[in-house]
């Protein structure tokens, strides 16, 4: 027998409490790994779909909202004539309802931009002209709004034509309604307005000299701010802020996890309070009785991590595949958030092992000799 | 895992082991006088009866030698140090002393063989070893057929053999047992004395052993009779006939 026999031991003999506490602290580490995994897969998957389209540098101007702030499309001009800009492309870019679903990426584009390079068609066309009152649709957004090919599909006041589907290689391009920026400021009588510039700087610049681009193209454009494209969603407030919350929703969740293991510990000290005064009286140190009882609530803190990011990934994959989700999520479950998950959960384990773990060397071994 | 015995200053007797000088205990504030005064010697090898009515004090004056709690007043000494100032009274606890009590207290979500282990956590001796010792233990009170029973399965006095095999756990020189035979039936409590006074003689230990009862105490080599927390006669009694 060792001592983490002992451990164990002590853990199995209330199997349905230790079980019990076991889904607590999985249940907070779960939330833990699901909602920091979607807000990474999040950003990781922005940063994904300006690299599809190519997109070195992003000028916008990302205030609390989910959408940017719009501005002068003249912005564009002073920007494409700098030298080290290889090319630009305006976009008019909103988060809104469309038809049935409440949430998706409408994304105008400049007609002729470098932005539609990436859409590869699956079926139908592409627009003929700027003004043609068609749309295409990234696949995720056609099975979304039901749509195929020929289907009208209504835009603020008017009603456009559903050219193509289209493969944009990302999951927020797949999810976007895409169409010509004149035709879309016209619809919405947003003329001269835009509120996206993507840019590709010239081929061959280091990461250092895109960054002094951007300070360049900052000192220029002071109507928005120009970031590293998979940077500039970091710096967004309302992605800020879903962050925040997917934390603090954690971390609610952890506390709760804690004050689940912490009050198994003291309902075991107080329960084995007898048991541990045997142990002190044939000579164990108070010491060796606190490693008791913090190795226990740390193993149960492991156990609880490890059950805790199954139930996470496993919840995950079940929402993405419902039906209103399905599409939307790109979880980001690495090596790394889920080391980071049990690691937490094992700290969270140990500091909830602190306040037993003293109380029970502070038994007198004399009470052992009592009943 | 005995220590050294110091040079006892007068060669030719006994080393004291224990030595108590106006010990008192007291509880509760005062209100509990358990020990009013206590003096006494007692020397290596000793078999030591401390016999009384209940609540006179037997097991508190256990407590203070076995270091589970400190005397309120007074001087009680283990081999020439304060027991209450010992710098680790854990590590005296689990390797001068063993202790029996009367209701076994053996741990109940562990074997015969994982209880007898317990005390030896606190030695360095590597997990197989543990085991190794701890059958043997069990096999010299006869329970080499039950080391892997739980307490709950065995009757009363195998589980006092159990527990008598741990207090010896670490080779102590003293065994403090509390009305060791208390809880068990004339016959087991025949046996299990029998054991008690086969392993001190064999591994020449001082034994303390609390008790109310008059034939156990005929088998000692000292008797202290106790009333109401002091010594009312310290009588040294002649060998058991045979
Ligand atoms: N922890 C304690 N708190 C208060 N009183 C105690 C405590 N332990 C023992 N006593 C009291 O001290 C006296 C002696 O008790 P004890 O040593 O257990 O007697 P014995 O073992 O001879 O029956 C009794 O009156 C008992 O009630
Ligand atoms: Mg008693």
């Amino acid at each position: 027998m060792t001592f983490f026999t002992i451990v164990v031991r002590g853990l199995l003999r209330r199997p349905v409490r230790t079980g019990l506490t076991l889904v607590g602290i999985s249940i907070g580490i779960a939330a833990v790994v699901a909602l920091v995994g979607i807000s990474r897969g999040f950003e990781a998957s922005w940063a994904t779909g300006m690299k599809v389209r190519g997109t070195d540098i992003v000028v916008s101007n990302m205030g609390n909202a989910l959408a940017p702030k719009p501005f002068s499309s003249e912005v564009r001009d002073r920007i494409g004539n700098l030298p080290e800009v290889a090319s630009a492309c305006s976009i008019y870019a909103d988060l809104t309802s469309v038809e049935d679903a409440s949430m998706m990426v409408v994304s105008a584009r400049e007609w002729g931009g470098f932005s539609w390079q990436n859409l590869k068609l699956i079926s139908g066309r592409m627009p003929h002209d700027a003004m043609e009152p068609a749309v295409v649709l990234g696949q995720t957004a056609a099975e979304m709004l039901k749509k195929k090919i020929g289907d009208p599909l209504q835009l603020e006041t008017k009603e456009l034509t559903v050219t193509g589907i289209v493969d944009g290689g990302a999951m927020v391009e797949n999810g976007s309604v895409i169409l010509s920026l004149a035709l879309f400021q016209n619809i919405t009588g947003n003329e001269g307005r835009i509120n996206v510039i993507d840019i590709r700087a010239t081929p061959g610049m280091s990461e250092d000299e895109v960054k002094q681009l951007c300070n360049k193209i900052d000192a220029i454009a002071p109507e928005a701010k120009a970031m590293v494209a998979g940077e500039h969603l970091g710096n967004s407030q309302a992605f800020r802020f879903i962050s925040a919350m997917s934390w603090g929703t954690s971390l609610l969740a952890v506390i709760v996890g804690v004050l689940g293991v912490m009050n198994t510990m003291l309902m075991t000290v107080f329960e084995r309070k007898q048991e541990i005064c045997i142990l002190l009286a044939i000579g164990w140190k108070p010491g060796r009785v606190i490693r008791m009882i913090l190795w226990e609530s740390a193993l149960l803190g492991f156990l609880g991590g490890i059950v805790g990011v199954i139930i996470g990934t496993i919840g995950v994959k079940v929402l993405e595949t419902l039906p209103a989700i399905h599409g939307m999520l790109e979880p980001d479950f690495n090596a790394e958030l889920m080391g980071v998950a049990v690691v937490l959960s094992v700290v969270v384990g140990v500091l909830s092992g602190l306040y037993p773990a003293w109380r029970s060397s502070r038994l007198t071994p004399s009470l052992a000799m009592q009943g | 895992m005995t220590q050294p015995l110091p040079d006892s200053p007068a060669a030719a007797s006994p080393a004291l082991v224990f030595e108590a000088r106006g010990l008192k205990k007291q509880y509760d504030d005062g209100c509990v006088q358990a020990l009013r005064g206590v003096n006494f010697r007692i020397t290596q090898g000793e078999f030591v009866v401390i016999i009384g009515p209940s609540g006179c004090g037997k097991t508190t004056l256990l407590q203070m030698l076995g270091a589970l709690d400190v005397p309120s007043a007074g001087i009680l000494h283990y081999r020439d140090k304060s027991i209450a100032d010992l710098p680790d009274p854990s590590g005296y606890r689990a390797r001068e002393i063993g202790i029996i009590f009367q209701a076994f207290h053996l741990l109940p979500t562990f074997t015969a063989v994982e209880n007898v282990q317990m005390p030896m956590f606190e030695t360095d001796r590597p997990a197989a070893m543990r085991t190794e010792r701890a059958v043997e233990l069990l096999t010299s009170v006869g329970l080499e057929h039950r080391l892997d029973h739980f307490p709950s399965k065995l009757s009363g006095g195998e589980k006092q053999r159990v527990a008598i095999a741990r207090s010896l756990a670490n080779g102590p020189s003293v065994l403090l047992a509390d009305e060791p035979t208390g809880n068990l039936d004339s016959e087991n409590a025949k046996h299990i004395l029998e054991l008690i006074i086969r392993l001190r003689r064999e591994k020449n230990m001082t034994l303390v052993l609390v008790t109310h009862d008059l034939n156990i105490a005929r088998l000692a080599s000292r008797v202290i009779k106790m009333k109401d927390g002091l010594i009312v006669a310290d009588e040294q009694t002649p060998p058991p006939a045979a």
